[in-house]
């Protein structure tokens, strides 16, 4: 009559693809013993929205437009990714002060994305005052975005074959002195989130990755370099303007979400310098050069470093307008396999750390994938079989 | 913390000093921040002094589009009812708000610069039907010295899409 209690059970949190902590839909199936993680699946794809293939169908200068919406946060370095992608294959070489600007709006980028990170991760952390002085203050970083683009996002910076403005001496001025300011504010939270006592508690020692496991798990960007990998495509294959102004890698060697902290900051002032240098040693020139309408026949791939780390481009011309085949990996789909390995023997509650420990952009990362393997083996989705997937998946979860 | 109480103190230190700053917010709607020179809000379709429409309906903008937003249908003008100078205008011009990806990109490519960006942001609708702003809604008030379109002109005056105006470029 007694009940018996079976001590092998464990028991599985699912959360997603909805959920009130998640900013973005995606699926994690956690099992817990107790508090903790035993064992973590996590399941993308529910943001995909197709940009791969609505890109075929437009031509070279509207799928600029059209993919520097991929990202909300990283555009303009999606947008330069294609870019140079697109300009290799042409053989146009790009005037060295459309090259520089390029790079300064890349910088301001990673200053705006560094700053907007830190701030959801104070937030995951339960540290809202964080938050709202980060983001107070990455306010500043978004006007000067703006007054030199005219948007706080989707900046609009590129075109094929060079950029769409000038920089004058009032706005260098202007970023100079949002630059002075946030300095001063960065050297504040540095000092935040490596001695605030409170704070480490929730960052210190959590998430430990080493140096071999985040060179196995093939980890990407400030992910990667919080664990003392030294791997940033700026510093390894630099492209660009970064011939002109190098950047130095920032590296930290704990591994842990204190050092994920860091890495990122610290990188912030690499920034600062970086643009106050362009600023003062901005090349004269023309700011772009003559695009053909059609490319010429040919494939290339093109690195460059996203605020989250390696972004990777594979750009297919058939000598049309319009591209053949446009392939692309977002730094999150790289760094996601660690969430899932860094997670287990944590407690539940240090999940969300963990996983914002990387920076994810689930909408990004989300990309059909055509499975081509060695031995014949090939597999596509259609919409039938994805559309019967779907049903058979919920019925197997309701049964 | 057990350990350090003073931690704390500093901590709450910061915050307590933040009520002496002034705040960084503003009172919106009271209150409107405005918007870089540089920004890409609605789209407002432009007039000549004379208030002759710049719009000549050769659909350029819509064939530029990369979000497929823009309709144009072209009529065309004679000079008992000239809309736009030259040959043709457009008589309807549809923008559906929720499909345009405000890149700007009609704007770079409008021959005769109808077509601008500007820097209204307040689009809202409460239905898709309303989302498609028409060229009613879409085109400026005439100017204080121009007539309202469709005007009656001299013949032969208004020949050329781009006509030699003080404002035409």
């Amino acid at each position: 009559m007694m009940e018996k209690k079976i001590m092998d059970e464990t028991f599985t949190v699912p959360i997603g693809p909805q959920h009130p902590a998640l900013k973005e839909p995606s699926h994690f199936r956690i099992t817990v013993d107790g508090e903790i993680v035993t064992n973590a699946v996590v399941r993308l794809g529910y943001a995909h929205r197709g940009i791969e293939k609505a890109v075929e169908g437009r031509n070279w200068i509207q799928n600029l437009y059209m993919l520097e919406r991929i990202c909300g946060i990283c555009s303009h370095i999606h947008a330069t990714a294609y870019c140079l992608g697109v300009e290799q294959l042409a053989g146009v070489e790009v005037p060295p002060r459309a090259q520089a600007i390029r790079v300064l709006t890349a910088e301001l980028e990673r200053i705006h994305s560094h700053f907007l990170w830190v701030g959801v991760a104070a937030h995951e952390a339960g540290f809202d005052t964080l938050f709202m002085y980060i983001w107070r203050d990455r306010e500043t970083v978004m006007d000067l975005l703006e007054t030199l683009s005219g948007n706080r996002v989707n900046y609009s910076v590129n075109i094929l074959g060079g950029v769409k403005f000038d920089i004058n001496e009032e706005q260098a001025d202007a970023i100079r002195k949002g630059l002075d300011y946030l300095e001063e504010r960065t050297n504040h939270y540095l000092d935040v989130v490596s001695n605030d006592a409170m704070f480490l508690q929730r960052t210190s020692g959590i998430g430990v990755m080493t140096r071999n496991q985040a060179e196995v798990l093939g980890t990407v960007g400030p992910t990667a370099r919080a664990s003392n990998v030294a791997r940033d495509v700026r510093v390894e294959a630099p492209y660009g303007a970064y011939f002109d102004y190098p950047a130095n890698i920032v590296l930290e060697e704990r591994g842990d979400l204190t050092a994920r902290f860091v890495v990122r900051i610290k990188e912030l002032f690499e920034s600062y310098r970086l643009i106050r240098l362009i600023l003062d040693t901005l090349p004269s020139g023309d700011l772009e050069t003559r695009m053909p309408r059609r490319i010429k026949e040919g494939e290339t791939v093109c690195r460059v470093e996203a605020p989250r780390g390696e972004l990777f481009y594979f750009i297919k011309s058939n000598g049309t307008d319009m591209p053949e085949r446009i392939k692309i990996r977002t730094p999150t789909i790289c760094n996601m396999t660690s969430v899932v390995k860094l997670v287990i023997g944590h407690q539940l509650a240090d999940v969300p750390m963990i996983l914002v420990g990387i920076d994810p952009c689930f909408s990004c990362n989300d990309r059909m994938v055509i499975l081509d393997r060695s031995d014949g083996y090939k597999q596509q989705w259609t919409w039938e079989a994805l559309r019967q997937h779907g049903i058979d998946y919920y019925h197997e979860q309701h049964s | 913390m057990r350990k350090n109480p003073l931690e704390l103190l500093r901590g709450l230190w910061t915050t307590f000093r933040s009520m002496l700053e002034s705040p960084v917010t503003y009172q919106y709607p009271e209150i409107k921040r405005p918007v870089r020179e540089r920004f890409r809000g609605r789209h407002e379709l432009k007039r000549y002094e004379n208030g002759l429409e710049k719009c000549i309906g050769c659909a350029l903008c819509a064939a530029a589009c990369p979000a497929d937003a823009i309709f144009v249908e072209a009529a065309e003008n004679t000079d008992e009812e000239r809309y736009s100078p030259g040959e043709r205008y457009a008589s309807t011009y549809e923008i559906n708000l929720l499909r345009c990806i405000f890149c700007g990109f009609c704007e770079d490519s409008c021959p005769t610069e109808a077509i601008v960006l500007e820097q209204n942001y307040e689009v809202s609708f409460t239905s898709r039907r309303q989302a498609i702003y028409t060229k009613d809604l879409l085109l400026v008030p005439v100017p204080t010295n121009g007539r309202q379109t469709p005007m009656k002109v001299p013949p032969g005056s208004f020949e050329r899409a781009v006509p030699e105006m003080e404002d035409a470029k």
